[in-house]
């Protein structure tokens, strides 16, 4: 389904948050399809095949993780990214990041919801798992979990490892802080201190310092991106 | 008046009448089977004792006929035993042979039987008076024979039984009535003391209180509670008073800030890179405006106590490792050692989340305000009153007298406020704390501060006895 790669539903119905969230995904370069209401949302869900779909959590008449709980019944797995102005991270909330969606608190950084948008595209095209992954000269075999560069081995705490594997997993993109929180830590919380860049820093150090060229870049406003020069 | 409009429609009297009620119908009953039951037997006795008499002179009259009968009656006239007794015998044609009244009641049947004679079958002029109780019976050669006797006195008996068991009864029903009225005049009083105040803090605020008679009665712990309800009400509204001021405070000098930078975009002409920097630079004021109002969200959200559905069995030794294991590099950075002893299980029951947020901010304060001695102690212990987890550091510690301020919201040290931080960090920490039912404990670790969470021996879903002996947890873990 090349076609579909990179092609995203919006639900949301503030027509102004809706335009902008229309106009940063296609600036991304991705295909956007807009519903303005929950009905018209559930049924394009139903009808086209797309890659991710971004879902406003308080609709009129339905709440978003209702649109999706739908879906999953009627066996439509596109992943989905719940944005909502609700702060408060529940139970349904909980089983559905347990269940690969993700979720966003508004307002939001429009490049942490695209970030969002591109792992949760990426998981869904990465069906088939790679056991070993190759950026640049560094290579992260996630069964042995070992990492090497230039084909020596990195010392690395378990820790350190899932979060180098996190950020090869979604490798060229922006990982966000949160994010990284979420899967490395399993932690649900925004972080208020600079905690989450010192730690990163140390694992950039493990992998970079006397390298040829460095892999974790920091980007400005979002997080850690981990990719190899062009 | 006895009773005002409150009392008489007060729950408690209404309650009280339909016991009474209840209590009458059973007194009643009770009574009335006493009186019938003594009455009757006394009857009984009574028709027994007849019934003998008449035997007796049967006998007579078989063993010496008529002169025998009459003999014997005649004795009986003259005993003064007898007195009360009453005979008659008649012949065949009715007329007086022997006895003490001199006819026949027309009203009795040519038959035999009993009879209770009441005064209308009786004529006038007779030595005895009804009411009587007799039996009567015809001889073989046709005589008729009456005996019995006087029932007055068992009458008058019955008669004072039952004014004796009515008054009782009444007196009964009177007592209970005062009883059920003097009891709802107090309740009702006393709720209406509670109204009064309920009225008077609708009308003019949080400042009154219930009075308390000192009786220590239930109505005494009632009022209690609803005064430290009132008082933790009190407490809340000020805390959020507070905290609007805080914010309107905070947030006045970002706004204000960016306010005068968007003018200056409007008013002058910049060239694109001093445009660019000035919106990035409105954006991160902005985004530190979120970042406040989401800590006091999520506060308010704890302390709002709606964050228990996700509380699991937890090792807080496990935690703690976690947190300390993501600051390691940050208090590397800052040249801070990070001592932990946290080796058993220690088992907690509560929101992994929260957990791991609190105590971060404790590890994070610990480090940056830990002072020239760079060195944290982070530990974690059961000990007998249940897990606690200490956080010491050796820096310049916090003031007894500014220890119960901290933990409110946008409190801060004067010697901190230069740095970067927003003053909520310790309010998280103590609504966490205190969704977790633990204490905290700020002592002095001279020098330096030393923090304690002491949380409570885990119960509910985890039942758990300290064992003395092994000086570890028994953990008993019931789900159904």
């Amino acid at each position: 389904m090349l076609g579909s790669a990179r092609h995203v539903l919006v639900i949301e119905d503030d027509a102004e948050t809706a335009d902008q969230l229309v106009d940063c995904l296609k600036s991304s370069g991705y295909e956007v399809d807009l519903s303005l209401d929950g009905e018209d949302g559930l049924r394009r869900a139903l009808a086209a095949d797309y890659v991710v779909m971004t879902v406003d959590r308080m609709l009129p008449h339905i709440d978003g993780i209702e649109i999706i709980r739908r879906l999953r019944e009627a066996g439509i797995v596109t992943p989905a990214l719940i944005l909502s102005a609700l702060g408060e991270v529940d139970d349904r909330v909980r089983g559905l990041r347990a269940g690969g969606d993700d979720y966003l608190v508004k307002p939001f950084a429009f490049r942490e919801m695209l970030a969002r948008v591109d792992a949760l595209a990426r998981r869904s095209r990465t069906m088939v798992k790679e056991t070993i992954l190759r950026i640049g000269d560094l290579e992260v075999d996630l069964l042995a979990r070992i990492a090497r560069r230039r084909g020596r081995e990195i010392e690395l705490l378990p820790r350190e490892f899932r979060l180098l594997a996190y950020l090869a997993r979604n490798a060229g993109q922006a990982v966000s802080r949160t994010m990284l929180l979420q899967h490395v830590w399993d932690l649900h919380f925004d972080p208020t201190t600079n905690v989450i860049d010192v730690y990163v820093g140390r694992v950039r150090r493990k992998i970079d310092s006397g390298q040829d060229y460095p892999l974790i870049h920091t980007i400005r406003g979002i997080g850690f991106c981990l990719r190899a020069p062009e | 008046m006895l009773l005002n409009k409150t009392v008489r429609s007060s729950s408690t009297l209404k309650l009280a009448f339909i016991y009474v009620i209840a209590f009458c119908a059973a007194i009643f009953g009770l009574l009335g089977f006493v009186y019938w039951s003594t009455v009757t037997y006394l009857y009984e006795i009574s028709d027994r004792a007849i019934s003998a008499e008449g035997t007796l002179l049967t006998r007579a009259y078989e063993a010496g006929g008529r002169g025998g009968l009459v003999a014997l009656i005649n004795r009986r006239l003259t005993d003064g035993y007898f007195g009360d007794w009453v005979y008659l015998l008649v012949d065949r044609s009715f007329d007086y042979v022997a006895g003490n009244v001199k006819s026949w009641p027309a009203s009795l049947p040519d038959r035999e039987g009993w009879r209770t004679l009441a005064p209308t079958d009786w004529q006038s002029g007779e030595a005895k008076r009804p009411p009587l109780r007799v039996t009567y019976q015809v001889l073989p050669d046709g005589h008729h024979m009456l005996v019995g006797r006087d029932i007055k006195d068992l009458d008058r008996f019955g008669e004072n039984v039952t004014i004796g068991l009515a008054s009782a009864a009444v007196l009964f029903l009177i007592l209970a009535a005062a009883a059920g009225i003097s009891t709802s005049r107090r309740s009702v009083a006393r709720i209406e003391a509670i109204n009064a105040t309920s009225q008077k803090i609708m009308r003019s605020g949080l400042g009154e209180r219930i009075p308390l008679r000192g009786t220590g009665d239930e109505w005494d712990g009632l009022a209690e509670n609803l005064n430290s309800m009132l008082d933790r009400i009190g407490e809340l509204v000020e805390t959020n008073r507070q905290v609007s001021d805080n914010v309107a405070h905070d947030l006045r000098t970002p706004l204000t800030r960016m306010r005068g930078r968007l003018e200056r975009a409007c008013n002058q002409q910049l060239d694109l890179s001093h445009y660019r920097s000035l919106v990035n630079d409105t954006i991160s004021d902005l985004d530190e405006i979120l970042t406040t109002f989401s800590s006091l969200l999520r506060i308010s959200q704890i302390e709002a106590r709606d964050r228990t559905a996700a509380f699991r069995d937890s090792d807080l030794s496990v935690i703690v490792r976690e947190v300390v294991e993501l600051f390691e590099p940050t208090a590397e950075e800052m040249s801070v050692r990070l001592q932990l002893s946290a080796g058993e299980t220690v088992s907690v029951v509560g929101d992994r989340d929260l957990l791991f947020d609190a105590i971060s901010n404790l590890v994070d304060n610990a480090i940056k305000h830990g002072g020239d001695h760079r060195e944290v102690r982070i530990a974690v212990a059961r000990c007998a009153d249940g897990p606690v987890l200490s956080i010491s550091d050796r820096g310049p510690g916090i003031p007894v007298e500014e220890r119960n301020h901290v933990m409110r919201r946008f409190y801060r040290l004067e010697r901190s406020r230069k740095r970067p931080g927003n003053g909520l960090g310790l309010s998280l920490v103590a609504a966490v704390a205190n969704l977790h039912n633990a204490r905290i404990v700020m002592a002095d670790n001279s020098p330096g501060l030393r923090i304690e969470l002491h949380f409570p021996i885990p119960q509910g879903a985890v039942s758990s006895i300290f064992d003395q002996e092994q000086r570890s947890w028994v953990i008993g873990v019931h789900r159904s």
